[in-house]
């Protein structure tokens, strides 16, 4: 009874500081069919997604940077985007209609997210591709760095950028996942290890 | 858990939460006055951010929580169920916990704050003293005083 009590307690605490403007960021849980996501929602949008119980710490560090102390365990601000997540992993939505938070990220990060976030449902894009949506060709290492920091996976699909030798590249979430994403939105057409050049060309057309 | 100063507030309220909560509950004796006590303590500790000390976020915790409960109970003077007082009461030694809860909630203000601080929560004098905002003898003496006072009543 004691938790029952703490809990009511902790969720009207939460209002009020939700309301004084004490706490811009809310966070909570996500269920997903790889285990508990870690989510952030800030003013702007969702601000973190990650793959665990526990926040990353590099996320947090971002979040404090940008927002203050102020990031509070709030079930109904996060409420959005658990649902949208929800609907995504049981293949009922293709798009997702909450707004994203990149702030405290470089720019060339915020560029190189932008133009993956642009990247469509089903479809893959490849490293250097992304480098030059984001205004520098050159730059696929970086971009693919970019990109491996992606603080808010599947909502910015980094799942569908793959190395320019059709491998799978690589994945905060693992590898595992990232085929399971792509398996979700393709419909299960995801070669083990890949897709060989003579394959990648047609797989990066469809859509 | 990560160890270290909390970063956010979050981290504070999970951290310490529920002994506040209890604390607050044992003070006040009632869930009502508890909550608001429990939320006036976090807010006010958000408003003053950070904590003072590297570690020392508890004690200042229950600082602030003892402020607010004085204050609360300056306001309120009300009954308290039967139910509260169970769940404020410590379970001890067999002795019925809602006479020990009776025999507290009869403290001063002050001596209940050293009791349940040192008896209950088993902190030690000195970090009651920084809780209360005393020296370490004065606390001991208020956790002295107020077992007396309760031993008597329970006898």
């Amino acid at each position: 009874m004691i938790e029952e009590y703490v809990r009511d307690a902790r969720d009207h605490l939460v209002a009020r500081a939700s309301r004084g403007s004490l706490a811009p960021v809310a966070y909570g849980l996500a269920d997903s069919p790889f285990g508990p996501l870690w989510v952030a929602v800030s003013p702007r949008g969702v601000a973190v997604i990650h793959y665990g119980g526990r926040p990353d710490e590099s996320d947090l560090e971002r979040l404090v940077r940008t927002y203050g102390p102020g990031l509070v365990p709030d079930p109904r601000r996060t409420d959005a985007v658990r649902r949208e997540l929800d609907q995504y992993f049981r293949g009922k939505r293709r798009t997702f209609d909450v707004r994203f938070d990149l702030a405290g990220l470089t720019p060339f990060q915020q560029k190189v997210l932008g133009a993956t976030a642009r990247v469509g449902y089903g479809d893959l894009a490849t490293y250097k591709v992304v480098a030059k949506r984001a205004g520098n060709e050159k730059a696929s290492r970086a971009a693919g760095q970019a990109v491996g920091s992606n603080p808010i996976p599947i909502v910015v699909p980094c799942h569908r950028i793959i190395a320019s030798d059709g491998t799978l590249g690589g994945y905060s979430g693992g590898l595992e996942t990232k085929r399971c994403l792509l398996d979700i939105e393709r419909a299960g057409d995801v070669p083990e290890g890949g897709w060989p050049p003579a394959r990648r060309a047609r797989a990066q057309r469809r859509s | 858990m990560v160890s270290g100063p909390p970063r956010t507030f979050g981290e504070l309220i999970e951290r310490h939460e529920l002994e506040i909560f209890r604390y607050a509950l044992r003070l006040t004796g009632r869930r009502a006055d508890a909550d608001d006590v429990f939320q006036e303590t976090f807010l006010a500790a958000f408003r003053a951010w950070p904590p003072p000390r590297r570690g020392n976020e508890r004690a200042w915790l229950y600082r602030i929580a003892t402020n607010k409960a004085i204050d609360n109970g300056r306001r309120s003077r009300r009954l308290v169920s039967v139910e509260d007082l169970r769940l404020a009461a410590p379970e001890r030694d067999g002795v019925t916990t809602l006479d020990l809860a009776a025999a507290i909630r009869a403290l001063p203000t002050g001596q209940r704050a050293a009791f349940v601080l040192h008896r209950v929560e088993g902190l030690p004098h000195r970090e009651v003293a920084t809780a209360l905002g005393c020296s370490e003898e004065a606390a001991r003496a208020r956790v002295h005083e107020a077992t007396k006072k309760v031993k008597e009543a329970m006898a």
